[in-house]
């Protein structure tokens, strides 16, 4: 019991990442615009399809990862500029509605080029090469997937909290407004957070893929929703809150799956939603979130 | 704003709307009438949908839910006895000995959708802007992944297929009059009008002493009564549901008649179902002969942003034709002009 | 130094400024009093870029040395940078960032990393209080501490031209008192203050010259002994009959 216990830990863990890593681009982007971008979750489709081609094309692995961060990076920027920038200042449910219909025309491009069948999905052997840590089997892209996940979260952390564009960012998050009077380009930064975002949900994207074996176009709503309600536990906006809530909802799903009766999972996404809809009931700004100000 | 000539003018639009009824069940063939009959279920869940999101900023992305509520319950209540046994051994004794007509099977299945909406509105509704879109997005998972688990009432997965084919132009003509009818009559009541208030500005409507949740469950509710039948009727269309059928991308595409038509508008969420509908039914054949399989889609994505950018308050925005209202000059501006 | 001509300014439909004119000349405190709503925090907001003008044009000329430029038409970020900064009213500070970066992001647009730390420590000579605060959250300073800041902050950029909306809003007497000690220390030292205030009297006090603003028309001007001497003024916005 014990080592299955410690071997859905490890399965919380990736998840858990992988949430964190998809939410942090969805609160900074909330953070500055209080907008949210339902297409995030389709930047990680991008990354899964775009590490693919790049597997095929049998490009080094240091190589491929450093295509799908710019790819992502890229799309961010493309979005923000075609679709985001024009409405900006318009009532926040534009800005939502908006999102969706970037979503659902990412999910069809996707339809369109790769059609809906789900592709099987490969890394190079050397990452599915299986290890022993202890009595717990795991594949080498599994401890890959945590541990790049830890990289980029204190490179995030340390981006935000000591340099001067991350101070930027914090000062534009709490106040559009003041943060132009001090002369701060708001529109590079709102760019930079949808750059940053992206491209760390097409990393995501790419631990994604390596997990499941398969991928579909429409494989990024889910983890973008459950990122989204992995912001929300954390509180939206907080960097750091979004990688708590990643853990807490990756650990959450598999100890729900893990520990309850099998009868119980099939209701795994409804119980994630659920978990969800109470959060926003009792503890709305989450738990590392600032109150926010109502406006008339 | 008031109603111009109404006591002729409904009589006059539903007698001409009956009459075109009957042509076209006299001369169209079965493709069109089928699309007819799409147009109309849409005209039901626009404007519905647009009593909840459109008057009162409530945006909810739930409706195919209530949609999915409403569907299963008329079609459980409907199907032969006979086959049940067949096709649902498993349903309860009381359950599988009913066979009832459409109409009071819709009307059971809307009400099972309107107390649906009451229980979960009183917590949900409190929420603001996005954070409700959201949670009646979780909703709609959640409705979805109850009814695929429900073995025994829904065969899960699969679906629930050979439903009889009841519905037809007639009924769907009924509804449509009833919705826009209730919708016309909401909007222009005092009920309306505090909806109205809400939307534009909550904490001033507040303050001037409109029950705030009274007004908003309200809505809520009849919206997804209206849903719940639209779903029944689609059902007996398509003769076959199954929880896939009700999916984030139905949602959006009400969510885009509405915006198309301007939040508010009743026309507007007609017109716009009609037009989406005959859009989408275009490019279908468009997109097999060219195995392009996404493009419309794509092409109403790429419409949407285009209305967002272009113009934000929609084709019509939230007044309704002129011909319909007269309006008193007021120099402030109605609801349309601000 | 800053000339605004003839401007017309709209928010949605309602014309908030209506032909609004007047001058701020070098190493003046020029001061501009008004009523809630009559359009002094929008005059601000219009100088600094935030709102744009319908018609009219804002001219600034740095100092003697520079040309004169009309900037109704630059980006924000490009009026800071040439010398104009504006200290927001409600304060606004970042409560999230310590005092430190507060100040730091006031000096965001320049680079020279000595020059920056030498002024913060004299914004910290100015108000000894933040010193001792340096590290805390701005959020947990107290009212009065949180307006030394956000002018602190809107120093750091090195302004020619301050703009300062309602400095005085919810101080206590004696700390306005203080405060306006303060301005005129930093108007010695060779900034130029563009005032709004509804604390008239103070204002006028201080100010080399000052205009009345009535539903977005400047309907009075003079220097400050000349307004606080009006009978209408007196009765209007200083509170004597």
């Amino acid at each position: 019991m014990s080592l299955y216990f410690a071997e859905q830990m490890v399965n919380g863990l990736i998840l858990g990442s992988m949430y964190a890593i998809v939410a942090i681009g969805f609160t900074m982007i909330y953070g500055i615009l209080r907008l949210i971008n339902f297409a995030h979750g389709d930047i990680v489709m991008i990354g899964a399809f775009a590490t693919l081609g790049l597997v095929i094309a049998r490009l080094p692995f240091p190589i491929i990862i450093l295509v799908v961060l710019l790819v992502g990076v890229f799309m961010g920027i493309v979005i923000e500029r075609v679709a985001f920038r024009p409405i900006r200042g318009a009532p926040q449910v534009t800005g939502f509605i908006a999102s969706l219909a970037i979503s659902i025309l990412l999910q069809n491009t996707g339809i369109l080029i790769f059609t809906a069948q789900p592709r099987n999905f490969f890394f190079p052997d050397y990452l599915q090469r299986i290890v022993n840590i202890g009595q717990i089997t795991v594949r080498v892209l599994d401890i890959t997937i945590i541990v790049t996940s830890l990289v980029l979260m204190i490179l995030m952390v340390i981006l935000v909290r000591t340099t001067r564009i991350g101070m930027a960012m914090r000062a534009t998050a709490e106040n559009l407004n003041v943060a132009r009077l001090m002369g701060i380009k708001i529109d590079r930064i709102i760019m930079l957070a949808f750059a940053i975002g992206s491209g760390l949900a097409a990393i995501a994207g790419m631990m994604w893929g390596g997990k499941y074996g398969q991928i579909d176009p429409l494989l990024g709503f889910v983890p973008g929703l459950k990122a989204f309600i992995a912001a929300v536990i954390g509180g939206v906006g907080s960097i750091t809150g979004a990688m708590l809530g990643g853990y807490i909802l990756g650990f959450a799903e598999i100890l729900f799956v893990g520990l309850l009766p099998p009868s119980f999972s099939p209701y795994r996404d409804a119980f994630v939603f659920g978990l969800l809809i109470i959060i926003l009931l009792i503890l709305p700004t989450g738990l590392l979130g600032r109150k926010e100000e109502e406006r008339a | 704003m008031e109603l111009k000539n109404t006591k002729l003018f409904f009589p006059i639009l539903i007698a001409s709307g009956a009459l075109l009824v009957f042509l076209m069940r006299a001369f169209m063939n079965d493709y069109i009438l089928i699309i007819v009959n799409f147009v109309g279920i849409n005209i039901i869940l626009a404007v519905s949908l647009n009593l909840t999101n459109g008057f009162t900023g409530l945006f909810s992305l739930g409706h195919p839910g209530f949609m999915a509520v409403g569907g299963y319950v008329a079609a459980i209540l409907i199907f032969p006895a006979a086959r049940k046994e067949m096709l649902l051994p498993e349903l309860p004794r009381w359950l599988a000995m009913q066979q009832w007509p459409l109409l009071p099977a819709l009307i059971l299945g809307g009400l099972c959708a309107a107390l649906i909406a009451l229980i979960i509105g009183f917590p949900v509704l409190r929420l603001k802007g996005h954070y409700l879109a959201v949670a009646t997005l979780g909703f709609l998972i959640i409705v979805r992944v109850l009814i695929t688990n429900m073995e025994k009432y829904t065969r899960g997965p699969l679906g629930l297929n050979g439903l009889p084919s009841l519905t037809n132009l007639w009924w769907v003509f009924l509804w449509v009059v009833i919705t826009i009818y209730v919708s016309w009559k909401i909007k222009h009541a005092s009920l309306g009008r505090s909806m109205l208030a809400i939307r534009e500005n909550a904490m001033a409507a507040e303050c001037l002493g409109i029950a705030l949740a009274k007004t908003r469950i309200t809505a809520f509710v009849i919206g997804a009564f209206f849903a719940g039948v639209a779903g029944g009727l689609w059902a007996h269309l398509v003769t076959a549901i199954t929880p896939t059928s009700f999916s984030i991308l139905m949602a959006f595409s009400l969510v885009v008649m509405v915006v198309i038509g301007g939040t508010g508008s009743i026309t507007g969420a007609a017109l716009a179902a009609i037009l989406l509908t005959l859009v989408v039914e275009i490019l279908r054949p468009l997109e097999e002969f060219l195995g392009a399989y996404g493009i419309s889609e794509i092409i109403i994505a790429i419409g949407l942003l285009a209305i967002l950018i272009f113009r934000p308050r929609g084709l019509f925005g939230s007044s309704e034709p002129s011909f319909l209202v007269k309006r008193k000059k007021t120099p402030q501006g109605s609801e349309a002009g601000i | 130094m800053l000339e605004l001509k003839n401007l017309h300014v709209y928010i949605g439909k309602t014309h908030v400024l209506e032909d609004l004119s007047l001058e701020v000349k070098l190493g003046e405190i020029v001061a501009l009093i008004g009523a809630n709503g009559a359009g002094k925090t929008t005059t601000l907001m219009t100088i600094s870029g935030l709102i744009r003008t319908r018609s009219g044009t804002i001219s600034f000329q740095p100092d003697m040395e520079s040309s004169r430029k009309e900037i109704s038409r630059r980006k924000v970020e490009d009026i800071v940078s040439m010398g104009i900064s504006h200290c927001p009213e409600g304060r606004q500070v970042f409560t999230t960032l310590s005092v430190k970066e507060n100040l730091y992001i006031g000096a965001f647009q320049r680079r020279n990393k000595k020059d920056i730390k030498d002024d913060s420590e004299s914004v910290f000579n100015l108000f000894p209080r933040l010193a001792e605060r340096m590290n805390q959250r701005a959020g947990n300073l107290s009212g009065g501490e949180q307006m030394m800041l956000s002018i602190g902050r809107a120093l750091m950029s090195r302004p020619r031209l301050l703009l300062l909306d309602e400095p005085s809003l919810g101080l206590a007497p004696m700390l306005v008192e203080r405060l306006f000690e303060r301005l005129d220390r930093i108007n010695k030292e060779g900034t130029t203050i563009l005032l709004v205030e509804q604390n008239a009297s103070m204002a006028l006090e201080l100010a080399n010259r000052a205009y009345v603003i009535e539903t977005g028309r400047i309907v009075l001007s003079g220097t400050g002994h000349e307004l606080s001497d009006n009978k209408e003024v007196q009765k209007a916005y200083l509170g004597l009959t």
